[in-house]
């Protein structure tokens, strides 16, 4: 294979974020002279600036189309390996609003643990490369690589407790995600074998056109590459690995894994369909559609049974994952990339205010928050907002406009099936969350929760609590982001 | 004229929001007062977008024309504008939400649930009324879609939290069924906006019913049959009325009194709004099921009320039958039938919201809703709290001359001629058992006068704590009566407004 050109801007946010994963990791090693406190606050600083730099370099090059690692293709245009264009755009902007909020989450709860900061940040940025270079990768390769670069790094992060139970979810996680792999790499190779290119737009080309002799096993390779997504963003029968990675890590790394790891499958899946391996009125969009059906349902019903806040989290993501797959079962990117961009922010200010709560009741149940409308009311109506925006009701507008994107992508796509499962879901959804919301309404509390939370704390969840009232005010913000 | 409709959205929200920033300890005394300033004013405001000249005169309007319109693009991606504006259909109904808040609020100063929280209860009742005023308000499907959904959670908490402090998880399960039920009914709504969004392209309700969609099959019929099962949970119609009957028992009083003023108001303006004038052929293909459906809730209701032991059920339930009404003049798609039904809505409004809140009295004063612990002989007990409940007993049941009357009957009037497209026969059978229904609606109303009020006052001695009704009682249901019988005497105050339906 000859490179022939490339356009560096494309690459710059991967490179720098790589970058700043190595000098994070090179600081924390070797300046042993500052104090804990300090190294901790300037490795951070490093950290979001590196995040930064990507999110102002998105800003500034929205509307640009930029290829890296292009070569002259037979037919039709240029292939390239990774391209920046306004849907990468939307998706890495989506992907390191994620990472910066982790990020933030990380500075007021890991100074107390054991944790080692440097590698903790390396570990992050890393996976932020890899779910940078997921979301912009145009061949299959490329995508498998991006797709490691994500999933290594978060089971050495699940696995940083170092406890019992940590190390159960990082090995639960790192199994399932060797065999996705394999499931992937396996479809991958009949994919190549059919179409003889790894460059998803010659698949795309190439795939109307095969012998239809061939054609089954183009369906079974695409099914094989879909089920090695499904297992890493755990949409069900895929899941199983999940409640207990997500038990099992500290509160932020699960906030990691539910917002950057999940949205980075997302961001492959996403690419996966609308770049035409599985091409409008193709069999595996409806697998998708199917995928979305069966994940939602079985993720908010289970989730209604749980009594512990982030197994009601693990569980109702996988519920969220359903709703995500709807619209991208019919390719509408505009929808995928809105929701994921609600999805992040509450996501992170629930887990976040999940975090301090658990800080100080370590058991996590739904009862631990009783009351708390009396004695923490602004957390407890910034969480009652977070929750009531993944529910999708108003005053929640912001996922109630996604959710709202998604049935109408749904219906135009005359998906009717789905759209009553979804609507059907909408209730058991807001069932699940309703519970959650009940609890910290319910007066008198016994035992109210009342701290004094850490500064940097009420900044984060405040700063989520107001970017999703932005988002509610105006939903065209979020939709603008793959436009 | 459209900053006063912005006003009376806008006002509510923020006060809500201006009340909860305030400490518990202050506001939770002057909530109530705050409340019914506040929802004063809305009402001072939705007089005001009441259209001059149409008070007192008979002309009949030659159209219904928009007033107040906002009209600003909100999500352009998606299609959905910001479009606000009241019309004739309208402007009653925000004027009687405005109304029963006001006065909710009112009777809140002296009479809370015994669980207390003032502040937030008068917050919800706020945030409830800005969602109410918005869907009646709304033209855009989507935005009503939205102030539709803005209720739920605020109704659901007040529910959840202040209902019947004897059965707490009875209340809990009431409130989540009614949450769940209606978010499930707007859901399969919002799938029959979309699939008209599909048809025809725009949300915009002034649009499509300029230029309706056609069509009695296909899609056209998917989306009235999702519509109108959206709007039927919320009536609610038989046999999806199954949340109704806990939630307005459970409720506080203020809160089965919006409830049934207010909120089941909003499924019967949708039918009316959206339904028949955006879908009108697919409604003619679904209109004699609605009406079967509404015959039957009639009948039902008025069976079960006889059945029931407890006063708010009975009221509640009392509802069902009522709505059914409403639903059956709708179906008939003829101009009697259609006025009948906005009448009866506003008369079932004001009626009900009465019973509601006698009910709301006797059950504080007797700590129970059960009609055998209550007893008998309220004439002697409570003299004239006994009187208004047989005076809004016998408006409820149709009494000529005062309001429960017009409505049924246009209705009926409207099932004996309906809509030339519809099947004749059938409506007039359904005329026949509505009007049976009318009598079972007397029978059980008249059995809960004789079983509360009338009998030996040996029998049933006067509890010491019982006091007959209070000024502040007095105060909040005086223009409840007083519009029964203005309303009974006058309804071409109403009537003509809706000239050319």
């Amino acid at each position: 294979m000859t490179l022939t050109w490339t356009d560096w801007q494309a690459i710059a946010v991967p490179l720098v974020l790589a970058v700043g994963a190595v000098v994070v990791l090179l600081v924390d090693g070797f300046w042993k002279s500052g104090s804990r406190e300090l190294r901790h606050a300037v490795v951070t600083l490093l950290t979001s600036a590196a995040i930064l730099f990507g999110l102002v370099f998105v800003w500034a090059q929205r509307g640009g189309f930029k290829p890296a690692f292009c070569r002259p293709a037979v037919e039709g245009p240029a292939e390239c390996s990774l391209v920046f264009e306004p849907l990468t755009a939307g998706l890495w902007a989506v992907l390191l609003i994620g990472g910066l909020g982790v990020v933030g989450l990380s500075a007021y709860r890991l100074l107390a643990a054991d944790v080692p900061i440097g590698e903790y940040h390396f570990l992050l940025l890393s996976a932020l490369v890899g779910a940078t270079v997921l979301a912009g990768a145009r061949d299959l390769a490329t995508m498998v690589i991006g797709l490691e670069v994500v999933s290594l790094p978060s089971f050495a992060m699940v696995a940083l407790r170092r406890d019992r139970r940590g190390s159960e979810g990082a090995l639960k996680a790192f199994l399932v995600s060797v065999l996705s792999t394999a499931v992937m790499l396996f479809g991958i190779s009949y994919l190549y074998g059919v179409t003889g290119s790894l460059y998803l737009s010659t698949i795309a080309n190439r795939l109307p056109g095969i012998d239809p002799d061939l054609r089954r096993v183009a369906f079974a390779a695409g099914l094989f590459v879909i089920v090695g997504f499904a297992f890493k963003i755990a949409a069900v029968p895929f899941h199983a690995w999940l409640p207990d990675t997500y038990v099992g890590a500290p509160v932020e790394v699960t906030a990691f894994l539910a917002v950057v790891s999940k949205s980075a499958g997302v961001a492959g899946l996403l690419v996966l369909v609308t770049a035409g391996v599985a091409a409008d009125g193709s069999e595996l969009r409806t697998v998708v559609a199917v995928l979305a059906a069966v994940t939602m349902t079985v993720g908010n019903l289970a989730a209604l049974r749980q009594q512990e806040a982030v197994r009601l989290l693990a569980w109702s993501s996988i519920g969220q994952v359903g709703f995500l797959l709807a619209p991208l079962a019919v390719g509408d990117a505009q929808a995928v990339v809105g929701y994921l961009a609600a999805y992040v922010v509450v996501t992170l200010g629930a887990f976040g205010s999940v975090a301090v709560v658990q800080r100080h009741r370590p058991a996590g149940l739904l009862t631990d928050y009783r009351g708390m409308v009396r004695s923490e009311p602004g957390l407890a109506a910034a969480l009652i907002f977070f929750l009531v925006v993944l529910a999708g009701l108003p005053p929640g507008l912001a996922g109630l406009f996604t959710k709202f994107a998604a049935f109408q992508a749904v219906i135009d796509a005359h998906l009717g099936w789905l759209a009553i499962v979804m609507a059907v879901n909408v209730m058991i959804g807001l069932a699940v969350y309703l519970r959650w919301v009940a609890e910290l309404f319910r007066l008198p509390a016994d035992d109210p929760f009342s701290v004094d939370i850490e500064s940097p704390a009420v900044a984060m969840i405040s700063l989520c609590a107001a970017t999703a009232a932005v988002l509610s005010v105006l939903p065209s913000t979020m939709f603008a982001l793959a436009t | 004229m459209n900053a006063i409709l912005l006003g009376i959205l806008a006002l509510p929200i923020l006060a809500a929001a201006a009340l909860w920033a305030v400490p518990v300890a202050i506001a939770d005394r002057l909530a109530a007062l705050y409340g019914s300033v506040v929802s004063g004013v809305v009402l001072i405001g939705s007089l005001l977008l009441w259209p001059r000249g149409a008070w007192a005169s008979y002309t009949t309007l030659q159209d219904r024309p928009l007033r107040a319109v906002t009209d600003v693009p909100w999500i352009p991606s998606l299609d959905v504008r910001f479009h606000v504006a009241v019309d004739s259909i309208s402007m009653p109904l925000i004027v009687l939400t405005a109304l029963l808040v006001f006065l909710c609020c009112l009777y809140s100063v002296r009479i809370t649930p015994r669980i207390g929280r003032t502040r937030s209860l008068i917050a919800l009742l706020l945030v409830i009324e800005a969602g109410v005023i918005g869907t009646f308000s709304a033209m855009d499907l989507v935005l009503f879609f939205v102030c539709f959904e803005i209720v739920l959670i605020p109704m659901w908490l007040v529910i959840d939290i202040w209902g019947d402090d004897h059965d707490p998880a009875g209340r809990r399960r009431a409130a989540t069924t009614f949450v769940l039920m209606t978010v499930l009914g707007s859901a399969l709504m919002l799938l029959g906006f979309l699939l008209v969004h599909r048809k025809a392209g725009t949300f915009d309700i002034v649009q499509l019913t300029n230029s309706p969609v056609l069509g009695g099959h296909g899609v056209a019929l998917a989306a009235a049959i999702l519509i109108a099962v959206g709007m039927a949970v919320k009536v609610p119609l038989w046999p999806l009325h199954i949340w109704l009957p806990d939630a307005h028992a459970k409720a506080p009083t203020v809160g089965s009194v919006l409830l049934a003023g207010v909120l089941l108001k909003l499924g019967t303006y949708g039918l009316i709004r959206i339904l028949v004038p955006v879908l009108p052929d697919a409604t003619v293909t679904i209109a004699p099921y609605l009406a079967g459906f509404s015959t039957v809730a009639i009948i039902a209701g008025s069976l079960a009320c006889l059945a029931q032991t407890d006063v708010k059920r009975l009221i509640a339930y009392s509802s069902v039958g009522h709505m059914g009404f409403i639903g059956l003049g709708i179906a008939t798609l003829s101009p009697a039938g259609l006025r009948g039904a906005l009448f009866a809505n506003i008369a079932h409004g004001i009626i009900t919201g009465l019973l509601f809140f006698l009910a709301g009295a006797i059950k504080d004063r007797h700590d129970t809703s059960d009609l055998r612990e209550i007893g008998r002989a309220l004439y002697a007990r409570l003299p004239r709290i006994a009187a208004l409940l047989t005076f809004a007993s016998l408006a409820s049941l149709g009494l000529p001359g005062l309001a429960g009357f017009w409505g049924e009957m246009l209705v009926l009037l409207g099932a004996y001629n309906p809509a030339d497209a519809l099947p004749r026969a059938t409506y007039l059978v359904f005329m026949v058992l509505a009007g049976l229904g009318t009598v079972l609606t007397a029978a059980y109303f008249l059995r809960l006068v004789r079983n509360l009020c009338q009998g030996d006052p040996a029998d049933h001695l006067p509890a010491a704590f019982a006091v007959d009704l209070s000024r502040i009682e007095l105060a909040t249901w005086a223009p409840l009566i007083a519009l029964t019988v203005l309303l009974g005497v006058w309804p071409g105050l109403l009537l003509h407004q809706w000239g050319n339906l």
